[in-house]
């Protein structure tokens, strides 16, 4: 089975560790698929106008030289490791409110997608771009200081036709309320420190291809997930 | 004040003893150790069995054990040992063998539980497959050049020599804790390696790199014979020296990666090695603390109290212990950047804690599994019940509760 993570910043946003050395470090613990989804801020919010203004965000300016860099790590870490690398954002809609907060992975994404457009003309667009839409920590999180993003769960009966999946577990958490649901499900480290490599991880019974794993996720056929913790080296 | 002035004096002393130690480090690495008589053809050198512990996944696992399927030596094989199926390191492992299908790698699942150090344990049925007449114990943090084992194997070209084993410098640091790990094996470990070499001729055995004939191992009970010590390097190395023949310390250097270890590790690792040392030296482990100035100049404090002349005698020994790494790591090209040396005497002063814990009890945890030491490191099970499970049961409760 591959292992997975698609749940993942690097300094492109408030992610600590660069791109290339974020690629190497899941390259040497083995991983098999990985997404890079640095994030997209609503920059109409005062949260999302302090992000853009100390870098914490990819724009609509540097989108293009994110994804170009993406690739060209990318290719690396296929030569190098075996590892595919796919290009995502996570679109970045937080306010004071967690009933109004909302985060989405769209993975293997070719253009920008905005995330000051509304749910719909988001989710669109992504399916548009045959991206996987991909509703992450939508529930109660155990983390302090740490607004929970619950408009999405809130909202599910309106918005859970466009996600193709439901973060069950993110970094520590497990949101059980999705298994309940029934609804297809990943889990993702929500990386953003070399510590958080040992965490939840999804686990995928399909060939190491992009058509087959966004079948693989949309289907829920063959997915599993995982607490990946490190052994005790020597 | 006398107090002052003789701590001073022991201070001084412990600076002089680093000196000396930066210079053993310089004129090691300058000896020109012309081993053996020289080979015409590489298809000369004799095959090597090169067991790999694994366990967990150390930084740069990938690359490490690649640098032993590109090295430029005619015939060697790789046998990776794993207790446990599941893991991580074994995906590891799969993947850089399905990269050099050629080089001879095989992965061993297997556990093993016949003594009580787990690195043995862990090593003993990869000795067990190992077919070839040399023996190369490497450690899974090691990187090395594409020369190593060439470099290695001319030593055995003599018969008198048992054991060759490397220094080691720490590199690629990106977390405070592998920076402290760092800053002290290329200054502290490596210092006292090579003083030892240099002015004492006592070989220190590194565990990391220790290439032996099977034939002298066997002699000397096989790897069995130190499966319930903690110090497994050290007791071969004086087994072979027994044995009248050679501990050869080579100056060829290998890297160890540390790159995102947290302070704890670190902490953890040095409390496992300092109980090691305090265990075998006994007495004689009094000198580590004298070879550790920042710590002793800072307790002036305590007698002086901060005077004006306590503070600037702590600042030039910080200062002095500073400059002195530095300058061993661009020795030793340690590849870090010059203001991680400003950290130097906090780590020194970690680890004069780390001293005193170290002697503070007889317990040791490795590999999440707890131990009693007893001389020469002889590991014994920590007892299931009294006092000492309740006692242990308790913090590890605490623990867990405050996660």
């Amino acid at each position: 089975m591959l292992l997975c993570d698609f749940h993942i910043h690097t300094s492109y946003s408030d992610g600590s560790v660069d791109l290339r050395r974020t690629i190497d470090l899941f390259g040497q613990a083995g991983f098999d698929v990985i997404a890079i989804t640095d994030h997209v801020v609503n920059e109409e919010t005062p949260h999302g106008k302090i992000a853009n203004r100390f870098g914490f965000s990819v724009r609509e300016d540097n989108f293009s030289a994110y994804l170009n860099h993406i690739r060209e790590e990318a290719k690396r870490a296929w030569d190098k490791y075996g590892l595919l690398v796919l290009p995502g954002v996570e679109i970045t809609k937080s306010s004071l409110s967690s009933d109004q907060s909302a985060h989405v992975l769209l993975i293997d994404i070719k253009t920008f997608v905005s995330a000051t457009w509304d749910f719909e003309k988001i989710f669109l667009e992504a399916k548009k771009q045959d991206a996987l839409i991909i509703a992450c920590h939508p529930h109660h999180s155990s983390q302090l200081m740490v607004i929970d993003t619950l408009f999405l769960w809130n909202n599910r009966e309106k918005y859970a036709r466009y996600i193709d999946a439901w973060e069950i577990a993110n970094r520590d958490d497990v949101f059980n309320v999705i298994s309940l649901k029934r609804y297809p499900y990943i889990a993702g480290s929500d990386f953003h420190r070399a510590r958080h490599l040992y965490s939840w991880k999804t686990m995928l019974n399909c060939e190491k291809e992009i058509g087959a794993i966004k079948q693989c996720i949309r289907y829920n056929r063959g997915v599993a997930i995982t607490l990946f913790r490190n052994g005790v080296p020597f | 004040m006398e107090i002052f002035w003789i701590l001073s004096g022991v201070t001084i002393l412990g600076l002089v003893g680093f000196g000396l130690q930066i210079f053993a480090v310089c004129s090691y690495l300058k000896t020109n150790q012309s081993p053996g008589r020289g080979r015409d053809s590489i298809e000369t050198f004799p095959p090597i069995s090169i067991l790999k512990p694994l366990s967990g996944l150390d930084d740069n696992l990938f690359d490490n054990l690649e640098s032993f399927c590109r090295q430029d030596y005619p015939k060697y094989d790789i046998l990776c040992s794993i207790q446990d199926p599941n893991d991580p390191a074994y995906r590891v492992v799969e993947k850089v063998k399905n990269r050099f299908p050629d080089k001879g790698i095989s992965i061993l699942v297997e556990r093993c539980n016949e003594g009580l150090n787990p690195k043995v344990n862990n090593m003993l049925p990869a000795y067990r497959h190992a077919r070839y007449p040399y023996i190369l114990i490497s450690d899974s943090n090691v990187m090395v050049e594409r020369d190593y084992l060439r470099k290695n194997i001319r030593f055995m070209d003599d018969p008198n020599i048992g054991l060759v084993t490397n220094l080691i410098r720490g590199v690629r640091a990106k977390t405070i804790g592998s920076l402290f790990e760092n800053l002290h094996l290329n200054s502290f470990i490596l210092g006292n390696v090579c003083f030892l070499k240099k002015f004492l001729d006592i070989p220190c055995v590194v565990g990391k790199s220790m290439l032996m004939r099977r034939s002298d191992l066997e002699a000397i009970g096989g790897l069995k014979a130190f499966k319930d010590v903690l110090a497994e390097d050290h007791f071969i190395g004086e087994k072979i020296r027994e044995r009248g023949q050679q501990v050869i310390l080579s100056n060829h250097m290998i890297g160890n990666v540390n790159e995102y270890w947290g302070v704890k590790r670190f902490f953890n690792r040095h409390l496992r090695w300092g109980k090691m040392r305090w265990k075998i030296l006994g007495y004689k482990y009094v000198t580590e603390l004298i070879g550790n100035p920042v710590l002793l100049s800072l307790s002036s404090l305590f007698f002086e109290g901060p005077s004006k002349r306590a503070l600037l005698f702590i600042a030039s020994v910080g200062l002095v212990k500073s400059v002195g790494d530095f300058y061993m790591g661009q020795k030793i090209n340690a590849q870090l950047h010059p203001l991680a040396y400003v950290l130097s005497p906090l780590k020194d002063l970690l680890m004069g804690f780390v001293w005193f814990m170290s002697i503070a009890n007889d317990t040791v945890v490795w590999r999440g599994k707890r131990y009693l030491i007893g001389e020469n490191t002889v590991l014994f099970p920590c007892p299931q019940k009294g006092i000492w499970t309740w006692r242990y049961r308790l913090l590890d409760r605490i623990r867990v509760r405050t996660a």
